[in-house]
């Protein structure tokens, strides 16, 4: 099931490779394959800092962040990344994680809850199936931005939060 | 053969040009050159004109017939005012500001995201003549576009709006802000780091084609010579633009030009030479580029460059063993009298590092850098900003760099700002440097519209190659 069909209505997500890593191969295999699964693809390439990713995000108006890292310094290249974008405004963006996070033989389970204290909603290890990632990806853009298809569901989410 | 006049009004000179255009191409056959009347420019106009010609002002309106072409152009006070609204700063609000320069314009105030209640008292303090208002990609970001437009629609100021934003909202925009007068043109960047300024730099320069007109005379020549003036800066802009097409040794270059008021950079080179160990960050920036500095220039401005350009002014003065009382003193001086020129060995001197410190700054400013990095995968480089590695020659225009004979005053502060902080600025790499002797860069500039070959053929062969 693609969720967006038609231009104007597709999902905007933010890819790039997070630090001073110069992975690209994987990188553009992501945009190649996020686009293909119907989204609006902002590719920052590698090397991209925190501000770099935050900034996109705000002049384009995603609705997630999918930050890759491969060198293994992941853990400190995205210290305080949701913070930043709490600072910035972009309160409820979905963050995403992965690649080869940490260097070592660390068992995948203390990785994820590592990462997802510093407030990425979901981490995935090197060999995840991207296929069930964009599954995922849609159902927490729509669970936190509404669908985008129906603009009045949209209305009625934002309506619900307002009321919480 | 055709006779070609071109004439310049400027803060403080107003200056001509009489040119022959024949089939072996255009020519220069007089200049001259009078202080602008200030509150009619009309008077000093017609001094140049009587001047150039020979003749009364009578005679010289009469001998202006079919084989005759007027051209003008007028500085506006070193450029119309623009206030540049952006969303994020490094990425709407840089490239706002660029368009801003490249349209001839100076950048009187820069606001980002969310204009708030002291950013639209200040800019209805600083009466820009246009507002550049930007923010979001198509299809990006609508909260802050339209937050801003009904801030700008309560607020007080009467100048025009060029919308450059998140086309989305482009039409909502204009709803909103019905009350003013709002120009719609193309989003300044559409996707993210894909440069778009060419439309709003277009409707800049419409605006001020009508604008500048207005008051002091000027619309009395548009109905004379059924021409409008340009402004200077961007007939300099589309002289930059137009040479190395006409001029094939001539691909990559860059000229500065230092005034009373302002000192302008343009640049018309690749601004990112893409390779495997140099990545690029922020906006790739377009190739033809001016920058205007409203606070480096050697009189007007003289005060605000003591202040700004203090650390390479203060080594300059160490090195050459001058006091810097000696050096406040002089910019006291200059700065009540435009007019003064050096009269002791020591005020030569002075001058020279002020021009060298106007050169440092904006060179500073307008070029970018690289930063160096070290990955698993070895070092590389972060570059942001323009590269300006390619650019063969360096021209110096304006009063002060026309006059100078020797490259030192231009080479002299480029090498010195090889690396800056940790950064390494991509300035040109051995350039040739050249001098705009006749100062004919903005009179030939008013020509590039019609002439564009003749004036960028003559533009070249008018320079003096500097030792």
């Amino acid at each position: 099931m693609k969720a967006c069909e038609s231009k104007d209505e597709k999902h905007t997500i933010i890819l790039g490779v997070i630090g001073s890593d110069c992975h690209s191969v994987g990188n553009k295999i992501l945009e190649l394959f996020f686009t293909a699964e119907g989204f609006k693809v902002v590719n920052l390439g590698v090397m991209v800092s925190q501000q770099e990713f935050v900034d996109a995000a705000i002049e384009t108006n995603a609705k997630a962040i999918l930050v890759s890292s491969l060198y293994g310094h992941g853990e400190i290249d995205c210290q305080g990344f949701r913070d930043l974008c709490l600072e910035k405004g972009l309160d409820p963006i979905v963050l995403y994680v992965g690649g080869n996070l940490v260097v070592g033989k660390t068992p995948f389970a203390v990785v994820e809850e590592k990462f997802r204290k510093m407030g990425f909603d979901r981490v995935f290890a090197p060999d995840v199936d991207l296929k069930k990632v964009a599954e995922l990806l849609r159902q927490d853009i729509e669970e936190k931005f509404g669908s985008v298809r129906k603009p009045e569901t949209v209305e009625k989410n934002q309506e619900k939060k307002s009321n919480k | 053969m055709k006779t070609i006049i071109s004439i310049d009004i400027g803060s403080t000179w107003t200056k001509g040009g009489l040119f022959v255009l024949s089939p072996s191409g255009l020519k220069l056959k007089s200049k001259y050159s009078t202080p602008t009347t200030q509150n009619n420019l009309i008077q000093g106009f017609n001094e140049v004109l009587k001047g150039l010609t020979g003749q009364d002002i009578n005679g010289a309106l009469a001998g202006l017939n079919d084989s005759t072409e007027v051209f003008f152009s007028s500085s506006a006070k070193g450029g119309l005012k623009i206030a540049a609204i952006g969303l994020v700063p490094d990425l709407t609000l840089q490239l706002a500001r660029l368009a801003a320069m490249s349209a001839g314009g100076k950048v009187v105030g820069s606001f980002a995201f969310t204009l708030t209640r002291q950013d639209v008292e200040a800019l209805e303090r600083l009466q820009p003549d246009i507002i550049l208002f930007s923010g979001g990609t198509d299809g990006g970001n609508t909260r802050y576009v339209l937050d801003n437009a009904r801030r700008l629609a309560s607020s007080g100021f009467s100048c025009p709006v060029v919308y450059a934003g998140n086309r989305a909202v482009a039409d909502e925009v204009a709803e909103i802000l019905k009350n003013k007068e709002v120009i719609l043109t193309e989003n300044l960047m559409p996707e993210v780091g894909q440069v778009n300024i060419e439309p709003a730099r277009e409707k800049i320069r419409e605006i001020f084609l009508k604008r500048i007109v207005q008051g002091r005379g000027l619309s009395e020549l548009v109905e004379i010579f059924g021409a409008q003036p340009r402004p200077t800066p961007l007939a300099v802009f589309e002289l930059i633009q137009a040479i190395p097409r006409f001029n094939p040794d001539w691909s990559d270059l860059a000229a500065i030009d230092i005034g009373g008021a302002t000192t302008d950079f343009y640049s018309n080179t690749e601004s990112y030479l893409e390779t495997d160990s140099v990545i690029l960050k922020g906006i790739r920036e377009p190739r033809v580029k001016r920058t205007v500095e409203g606070d480096l220039g050697m009189r007007v401005s003289a005060c605000s460059l003591l202040e700004a350009g203090k650390p390479y002014l203060e080594a300059r003065l160490i090195s050459l063993g001058l006091a810097l009382e000696a050096m406040e003193r002089f910019v006291q001086k200059i700065s009540v009298d435009n007019d003064y020129l050096p009269e002791t060995e020591e005020e030569v001197w002075l001058d020279r590092i002020l021009a060298e410190t106007c050169v440092y700054y904006s060179a500073l400013r307008h070029a970018g850098g690289w930063r160096e990095t070290y990955t698993p995968q070895g070092k590389v480089y972060i570059q942001t900003g323009k590269d300006l590695r390619a650019v063969k020659a360096v021209v110096g225009s304006g009063g002060f760099l026309s006059a100078e004979n020797s490259a030192e005053v231009l080479r002299l502060p480029l090498e010195r700002l090889a690396f800056y902080g940790d950064e390494r600025k991509l300035l040109p790499e051995k350039p040739s440097f050249f001098r705009d002797k006749d100062y004919l860069f903005p009179l030939l500039g008013n020509l590039v519209e019609k002439y564009p070959q003749e004036a960028a053929i003559l533009a070249v062969a008018s320079l003096e190659k500097l030792g």
